[in-house]
């Protein structure tokens, strides 16, 4: 601010009259100048001169600044020290990061701190609590919480005269997950709020030695007994490159499976793939562990725990075909072996004849395809085989759409004469659920023979798997034998995705379509040939039934039940409190918020509980309920769902499986944090501080707006930097001048 | 030019054109066959099972005449034919008019995963056939078998049965079973007698007085051979267009034969 009372505008015009004035003179006597300064040279000069008089009129108005400045003695400022176990770790020259941030304290840090404030010292891990002196400092809380614990800080410090907070930590933040990092914004804004600035120290290295860390393990929560399942697993490393170690997954102490990996160069995050089978059913707690090298510095970070439900649910498939052939025999044959699905197939054998098979009442299909939502929503799936769109009335049309769409079921098209662009499908209103673009015309279908290839889509599909190992899968697709027919499909939509392809004559056409569509899922397999792979390829091949398996799973597995159970984490790091959120649909799969939901908890040590579900206010069909999980373990959830009223009826029931973890995510990221530490400072109007350049810590941290502060307005005039320039701008004129030789 | 180098000259360009002309009716250009009803292509082919003879079966005297030498293609191929025509009209089957003829003798049977096959108490398998045979068979493949009667008939069945399947069961198939059931429901079974009827009246040959509905299953209980033992639904087909050949026979055949390709497609 300026402080003298002339007009305020009066400076800038000034400065550009004087400027101007300054230009005009140069450029009148550049023409008699020396030649050297008739160049930028004599601008330079100009330049320098109306800088110095710029100056020398800013300090006519007197420039001042106002700070707020927290009152001697009479503001408290917050130490906290991080306790956790992270700060246990010896990498601070020798010892121990929580000795290095004690012995700083030590150092003459404290008493420069309590020289100006009082000083309150907390501790901080799971929570913040007061200490009476650092000598009860012990690292062996097994979380972090900093946001949290700051937010509590602000919280209960709200009546005291807080003037700041000086930080001691690693940065390691537990709250956003297994070594997550990030301080929740209510936790800034409650700490702006009263702005109070957070000073942040760092210890510990910031890049590790000598260590191997999973960063994250991807894989199902739920699957059906003897899924083959796909874990995708992240990893970072330090000092091991090129070294190879093995991914294992175990369920308890069985090996589900486990292959050798070559370590990927230092800091690079690596991205692995584990194939495993479900096995039986049943809640289990799946451990993904990458095999502990020697010298290395923290084990603890080279496993994680991941709970996974498999279930022996049966889900119906419905399998429609106009024609007799051998597809629909041996798709029947393949998923007779399949005990998770009741496959219901109804079979045109002749004009007006149906053949059903694997109904569970007579009536079931008498008439037909089904007409009401509530019959043909009761499968999760359906394969369309060799039909004419025209034998689907307009309403069973629109139901079929619905059915994706809406009840996000999955429906599977196969190639055949009377399919796809052959059937009339690409000129139906159901075009739109294909994941292709129809040819024209009704002569794509031929009975040739055609080869297969996998794309590289295909290759990392769990559809399009036949061996778990990507080139050898490639290879013996590659090598399978030919199928007995196959269909142009045309060429994909957007957003589809082609797994395999035919080799036909000197065509590359696509084979296999996957796409999603509304809440469900839809898929093309333009052949209806398969057969001959289960025919002509060495007794016992596994290859046909195989494929057809994993197609169908995967065209059900994401077709919600009538009652859907969610929680936003499946593993909760050192917190129990968990939010269970349930979607309950009547029998046409239309939201009903007119039931009654319950959901009963087991959980470790006998924990049993039973709680009842609230309806949302915003959502319909959306059911609540808030639950605390005290103790660490794996817990199991049932959650059922019937309708109200005086003959209450079950609407459907759901499983999940969730789990509790003390002290997990202390093992990981436990090199310092310092992204979170710099953040955390910035967003409050703190610093961040290395423990090395702490001598004006305390002097620095008296320019705080919170806790008892003075204003004062200091004149800038007497600042040192203004003499300087007002000798050294004239000065540097001179030299200058001296040395192109126009003094 | 001397009269005989004239004969010679007429007689090389009568033999030319005779070969000439008889090369055109046989040889396979590669075109122009292309409608012949043996070149469609179709979902189902009837495939007739040729197989070797067992001679003895006929006692070691060595009949080794057409009858015996021939004996997969009995009824052949009107029979064929005229099921497929029915087959054609009744069902929704792509089926090729023509039959086909399979033997066991390559991998090329795999391609036809239903096969017929009569006089099966005269067939005969190599190891390496009746391997093929049983790789077929519980692959998915599905054999019918016909016109064989009595109790010796049945015993040289079984001979080449048990080479092929040798730990298999064979059962009497109950009139509720689903392989009676899949296009009509055949409940009310007779005894289907071969064309001799016409001549003798008698719906039995040899020792077969009673008809034979059996079956031989797989692990999961699906029919993978079905044996029509003590009568001969091949000649009814044959004859069904025989005034003299009762109505209700063919018939029957038709269905039971309609039912068994159905159940061969869906099981």
């Amino acid at each position: 601010m300026l402080l003298s009372t002339w007009p305020k505008w009066l400076l800038p015009v000034l400065i550009l009259a004087f400027s101007a004035g300054l230009a005009m003179l140069v450029r009148r006597r550049l023409r008699d100048a020396s030649p050297k300064l008739q160049t930028w040279r004599g601008w330079a000069v100009w330049g320098m001169q109306s800088a110095c008089v710029a100056l020398i009129l800013l300090l006519l108005w007197q420039p001042a600044m106002i700070v707020s400045a927290l009152s001697s003695q009479q503001n408290i400022v917050a130490v906290v020290v991080d306790d956790s176990r992270s700060m246990a770790i010896a990498d601070s020259d020798g010892e121990t990061r929580e000795a290095a941030a004690v012995a700083t304290l030590q150092d003459g840090i404290l008493s420069g701190l309590q020289k100006r404030f009082q000083v309150r010292l907390y501790r901080i891990g799971n929570g913040v609590t007061q200490l009476d002196g650092l000598n009860k400092l012990r690292p062996v809380e097994t979380a972090t919480h900093i946001g949290d614990g700051l937010k509590q800080l602000a919280a209960e410090t709200a009546d005291l005269p807080i003037g700041a907070i000086v930080l001691l930590s690693d940065g390691g933040e537990n709250t956003a997950g297994m070594g997550g990092s990030g301080i929740g914004v209510d936790a800034v804004q409650s700490l702006r709020n009263r702005r109070l600035p957070v000073h942040t120290v760092g210890f510990g290295k910031v890049n590790r030695a000598h260590d191997v860390e999973l960063e994250d393990v991807s894989v199902a929560s739920s699957a059906i007994v003897n899924a083959r399942l796909t874990a995708t697993v992240s990893l970072k490393q330090d000092g091991f490159a090129g070294q190879k170690s093995t991914l294992t997954v175990r369920d308890g102490n069985k090996r589900l499976a486990a292959r050798e990996v070559t370590l990927a160069p230092n800091g690079v995050l690596q991205t692995e793939q584990l194939f495993f089978s479900a096995g039986t059913a049943g809640a289990k707690t799946l451990t993904f562990e990458i095999e502990p090298l020697a010298g290395e510095e923290n084990p603890g970070n080279n496993a994680m725990t991941l709970p996974m439900l498999v279930t022996d649910a049966k889900r119906r498939i419905l399998y429609v075909e106009g024609e007799p052939r051998w597809e629909f025999k041996f798709i029947r044959r393949a998923e007779e072996d399949d005990p998770t699905v009741q496959f219901v197939s109804m079979l045109r054998t002749s004009e007006n004849k149906i053949y059903r098979q694997g109904i569970s009442d007579p009536s079931d299909l008498a008439d037909g395809f089904p007409v009401r939502p509530e019959n043909l929503f009761d499968y999760a799936g359906i394969i369309i085989g060799s039909v004419d769109a025209d034998y689907f009335t307009p309403l069973q049309q629109e139901l079929l759409r619905e059915y994706v769409d809406r009840r996000g079921g999955g429906v599977l098209f196969l190639g055949g004469r009377s399919s796809l662009s052959d059937g009339g499908w690409g000129e139906s209103s159901m075009n739109d659920l294909l994941p292709t673009f129809l040819p024209s015309g009704r002569n794509n279908f031929h009975r040739n023979s055609a080869t297969v290839e996998l794309t590289a889509a295909g290759v990392d599909s769990p559809i399009t798997r036949l061996l778990d190992d990507p080139a050898k899968n490639a290879e013996r697709w590659k090598k399978l034998t030919y199928l007995a027919d196959y269909e142009d499909a045309g060429s994909p939509k957007p957003g589809a995705t082609v797994l395999a392809q035919t080799n036909a004559g000197h065509r590359k056409l696509p084979l296999l379509i996957t796409q999603n569509y509304g809440h469900g899922r839809t898929a093309i397999m333009a052949t209806g040939g398969t057969w001959r792979w289960q025919m002509s390829e060495a007794l016992g091949d596994p290859s046909h039934d195989l494929f057809w398996q994993q197609l169908l799973r995967w065209l059900v597995a994401d077709s919600p039940g009538r009652v859907t159970a969610s929680i936003p984490q499946r593993v909760l790091m050192d917190e129990g409190h968990v939010q269970f959120s349930v979607e309950v649909r009547d029998r046409q799969f239309q939201p009903t918020s007119d039931a009654h939901v319950t959901a009963n908890i087991a959980g470790p040590e006998g924990t049993n509980a039973l709680i009842d579900l609230t309806p949302s206010r915003d959502t319909q069909g959306l059911y609540q309920a808030e639950w605390a999980a005290e103790k660490p373990g794996a817990y199991l959830a049932e959650v059922t769902a019937e309708s109200t009223g005086t003959q209450p009826q079950a609407l459907g029931s759901d499983v999940f499986t969730f789990q509790r973890e003390n002290g997990i995510a202390e093992n990981f990221h436990v090199e310092q944090n310092r992204t979170l530490l710099e953040q955390l400072s910035s967003q409050t109007g703190g610093r961040y501080w290395e423990p090395s350049d702490l001598k004006n810590l305390p002097r620095d941290i008296a320019y705080s707006e919170a806790g008892i502060s003075v204003r004062t307005t200091n004149e800038l005039w007497n600042m040192p930097v203004v003499f300087v320039l007002l000798l050294g701008l004239p000065i540097a004129e001179w030299l200058l001048r001296r040395k192109w030789g126009v003094v | 030019m001397k009269l005989w180098q004239i004969a010679l000259v007429s007689a090389v360009i009568a033999g030319c054109c005779m070969g000439l002309r008889a090369y055109q009716r046989v040889a396979d250009f590669g075109f122009g066959n292309d409608d012949s009803p043996t070149n469609v292509k179709a979902e189902f082919y009837w495939s007739r099972l040729a197989y070797n003879v067992n001679m003895q079966a006929f006692g070691g005297y060595g009949h080794y005449g057409y009858w015996g030498r021939f004996a997969w293609s009995r009824d052949y191929p009107k029979a064929d034919r005229q099921f497929l025509i029915a087959m054609h009209r009744l069902t929704r089957v792509d089926g090729r008019p023509t039959e086909q003829v399979v033997t066991l003798d390559n991998d090329e049977i795999f391609n036809y995963p239903w096969i017929y096959a009569v006089q099966v108490h005269l067939w005969s398998f190599t190891d390496e056939e009746a391997k093929r045979l049983r790789e077929y068979l519980l692959k998915g493949g599905f054999l019918m078998v016909d016109d064989f009667h009595g109790t010796e008939d049945w015993e040289n069945f079984m001979n080449g049965m048990r080479q092929v399947l040798p730990d298999r069961r064979v059962e009497d198939l109950a009139s509720g079973d689903e392989i009676f059931h899949t296009l009509y429901d055949v409940d009310d079974k007779m005894q289907i007698p071969g064309e001799q009827w016409i001549r003798t009246g008698r719906t039995y040959e040899k020792d077969g007085y009673q008809p034979k509905w059996r079956a031989i299953r797989d692990d999961k209980g699906r029919i993978i051979v079905a044996i029509c033992h003590n009568m001969h639904l091949g000649d009814a087909w044959e004859w069904a267009d025989d005034p003299n050949y009762p109505e209700p026979f063919a018939s029957m055949a038709f269905r039971v034969g309609l039912d068994y390709i159905i159940y061969g497609m869906t099981h």
